[in-house]
């Protein structure tokens, strides 16, 4: 069967706007997550590394303990899922954080702009994969759930507790310091450090 | 700011004045932790020093480092100290002298960001042949932070020509960093100044503490040899390029696509000044051999009809001859009678003794001149070359000029343009019929309308240059020749016959 030439002129068009748009659609490839969170991550680490000189040693002694929940990491082995889910809540809470207009005169403008930016192109990047995976594995939810109860532990929704506590205690020590100076540093100080261990939890991703 | 109280091993952090009045910097050396400081002040000289750290992470006193306790150098290694890259540690270093403290400062060291760029390893390069091999030295206890997947600490090199091009290595390390290995740098350009670096690219591109260049001039042992080669594959190349040149070139020629031969023939050759002078007049044309038969026939009405009954004695049927003359027979005396077919030549002896002639012969004889030798006759007396009044005399004085078609023929050259004819004396039965030199095709009638002669034909031999102008008008008819033969010949050639009288 020949193809009319004109029906080839006809969707030539379409067909080369569609090979424009593949890579920008290949790039939301939630295949290649794993490589988008550790570049994502680790960006934004180094720019909340950047935004102060240096930590100053007089906020030490209103240093805390804020817990960051390790246990995540443990050595279940969470599944791929729980691990892209942790990492949704963690970028959610730390662009509620980030979010608040009460530290202008704490740090340069344009870095926090750009910790927010990138923490939202994070999140909507994790969102769209989620959703994606949902809908692929909604016939496998039923059997997961019998081995989720089988295993006796809920990872998946202790993960994302201890996440929510953890960043709870930092907005609330945020309010207590009232969004002193060494508050903020010490904050930045935390999420970091929060950042850096996701950023190791990347390594979980690519090893599934 | 001098210190006066003693430092606690442990102690609240906040007992501790916070002071800078040194620098903490926290490098890689050699694949170790190092934590250096240095003094702002030199005027300060503590004698020995003593090193503290804390995390932030928790709330936590101050902890010795046992290795860094009363220490004369400004450094300490903390390779195993501190190992957590999550933590961010508070380290402190006191200087002392004495037991007095006399500076104290502290610091903040994430390990991850806050960590110098490595220091670069040792390494040294060696020259071959046709390479250079560059030797990694690398400590056997690699610090912990190497061997963080986070890091990926890698090697680059620095290829450095002497011209300022710097091209990067990046050779891939298989597992720990704890091996010296080598790599190998290929391709490179003989004679050349190569300078060669080492050193670590951590993650951040900012950060990078390069290595001194160790350079070497490149030269390989087949230098020599390579040249020569290199010479003489040019000196190949070369001879080929102009081999193939010069053969495209001899066929282009061959075939005749360039170079044409202009080989024109001297008349043709239209590019002389003497010649676009002074136009050489044109030659005039060879005549071909035209065989003349001499007819006898009676004065008549030419019919054109060479089938003359009349004549048939010495009516010779005209042909043509090869140059298309139409032959007809001439009367008129030649030669002596004795020659039947005689020719120019010999007729042309006779002729130069003039007058001397014998009796003509009785039978009209075809004249016959050869290709080149031209004769003329009383009319045509301008210009000839040629010798030899030989009808002329003969029809002077023939009396009986009357021929006979006897069937002798002599053949001459006719130059139709040339030929000035006249009417021939006609006896009984001989008719005059020469030729018309305009019409070389045609019979020629000479017609003498004033005299009743034969008619002459005078032709001119080849190559004649005859300036016999028009035929019909120019030739003058000489009068003393149709005296003579007023009585003998018919002075009516009809020009009806065919024949035109010049």
């Amino acid at each position: 069967m020949s193809v009319d030439p004109d029906v080839i002129r006809k969707c030539m068009w379409p067909v080369c706007l569609m090979g424009l748009f593949v890579t920008g659609i290949l790039s939301l490839d939630c295949n290649l997550l794993n490589v988008h969170l550790r570049r994502v991550t680790w960006h934004n680490l180094s720019l909340l590394s950047r935004m102060s000189k240096s930590f100053p040693i007089e906020c030490l002694r209103e240093s805390k303990a804020f817990e960051l929940p390790q246990e995540i990491l443990s050595d279940t082995q969470p599944l791929t899922r729980d691990i892209k889910e942790a990492f949704y809540e963690m970028s959610r809470q730390a662009f509620h954080i980030f979010i608040q207009d009460t530290f202008k005169s704490t740090w340069e403008e344009k870095h926090l702009r750009q910790v927010q930016i990138g923490l939202d192109q994070q999140l909507q990047y994790l969102e769209q994969c989620l959703e994606e995976e949902e809908e692929e594995n909604e016939d496998m939810r039923e059997m997961a759930e019998d081995e989720w109860t089988q295993s006796g532990a809920p990872v998946p929704q202790l993960s994302n507790l201890e996440l929510r506590r953890y960043f709870n205690r930092i907005d609330r020590f945020l309010k207590d310091k009232k969004y002193s100076h060494c508050a903020w540093e010490i904050v930045r100080v935390e999420i970091r450090r929060c950042f850096y261990f996701f950023h190791k939890f990347t390594a979980l991703l690519r090893r599934k | 700011m001098l210190l006066s109280q003693n430092v606690s091993a442990v102690g609240p952090l906040n007992l501790y004045p916070m002071d800078e009045s040194c620098t903490l910097k926290m490098t890689l050396r050699n694949l170790q932790s190092i934590l250096s400081w240095e003094l702002k002040n030199h005027s300060i000289v503590p004698t020995h020093y003593t090193l503290w750290y804390t995390i932030m992470s928790k709330q936590e006193d101050m902890k010795l480092v046992v290795d860094c306790t009363n220490i004369t150098r400004s450094f300490c290694d903390l390779t195993d100290v501190w190992v957590n890259m999550t933590e961010m540690y508070i380290p402190k270093v006191v200087g002392y002298r004495g037991n007095a403290a006399l500076v104290s400062c502290m610091g903040s060291f994430f390990l991850t960001t806050d960590t110098l760029p490595l220091d670069p390893p040792e390494f040294e390069i060696v020259g071959f042949t046709d390479h250079i091999s560059v030797n990694v030295k690398f400590q056997s206890v690699a610090p912990k932070i190497l061997n963080e997947e986070e890091l990926q600490f890698y090697l680059a090199l620095i290829e450095e020509q002497s011209g300022g091009t710097v091209k990067k290595h990046k050779p891939q390390i298989n597992g720990n960093i704890t091996e010296n290995f080598s790599y190998v740098i290929d391709k490179l350009i003989p004679k050349t100044n190569y300078c060669v670096s080492v050193y670590f690219e951590p993650k951040d591109p900012r950060k990078i503490n390069r290595s001194p260049l160790k350079c070497t001039v490149f030269q390989p042992g087949w230098e020599s040899e390579s040249s020569e080669s290199a010479t003489i594959g040019g000196i190949i190349t070369l001879f080929l390029i102009a081999a193939v040149i010069i053969s495209t070139v001899m066929m282009l020629k061959r075939i005749g696509y360039i170079c044409l031969r202009n080989d024109f023939p001297k008349v043709l050759n239209f590019y002389k000044l003497s010649v676009l002078v002074f136009p050489e007049l044109p030659r005039l044309e060879e005549v071909a051999t035209v065989e003349v038969i001499h007819i006898n026939r009676k004065k008549k009405v030419w019919n054109y009809n060479y089938d003359d009954e009349s004549d048939s004695d010495n009516e010779a049927a005209p042909r043509i001859s090869a140059g298309g003359y139409t032959t007809h027979g001439l009367t008129g005396r030649l030669c002596p009678a004795s020659v039947s077919s005689a020719t120019l030549e010999d007729c042309s002896d006779p002729a130069a003794e003039e007058g001397d002639l014998p009796e003509p012969e009785a039978d009209a004889e075809a004249l016959t001149a050869p290709g080149p030798r031209p004769w003329q006759s009383e009319c045509t007396s301008r210009g000839y070359q040629g010798r030899g009044n030989l009808l002329q005399d003969p029809f002077s004085e023939e009396d009986s000029s009357s021929t006979e078609g006897s069937g002798d023929r002599i053949v001459f050259n006719v130059d139709l343009n040339s030929v000035c004819v006249r009417a021939l004396e006609d006896n009984d039965d001989s008719e005059v019929t020469p030729m018309l030199p305009s019409r070389p095709e045609e019979t020629v009638v000479l017609e003498d309308p004033d005299e009743t002669e034969s008619n002459l034909l005078v032709a001119s031999g080849e190559g004649t240059q005859l300036p016999f102008p028009g035929p019909s008008a120019e030739c003058p008819w000489p009068e003393d020749a149709p005296s003579d033969k007023s009585d003998t010949s018919e002075s009516d050639v009809d020009m009806r016959d065919g024949y035109v009288m010049r």
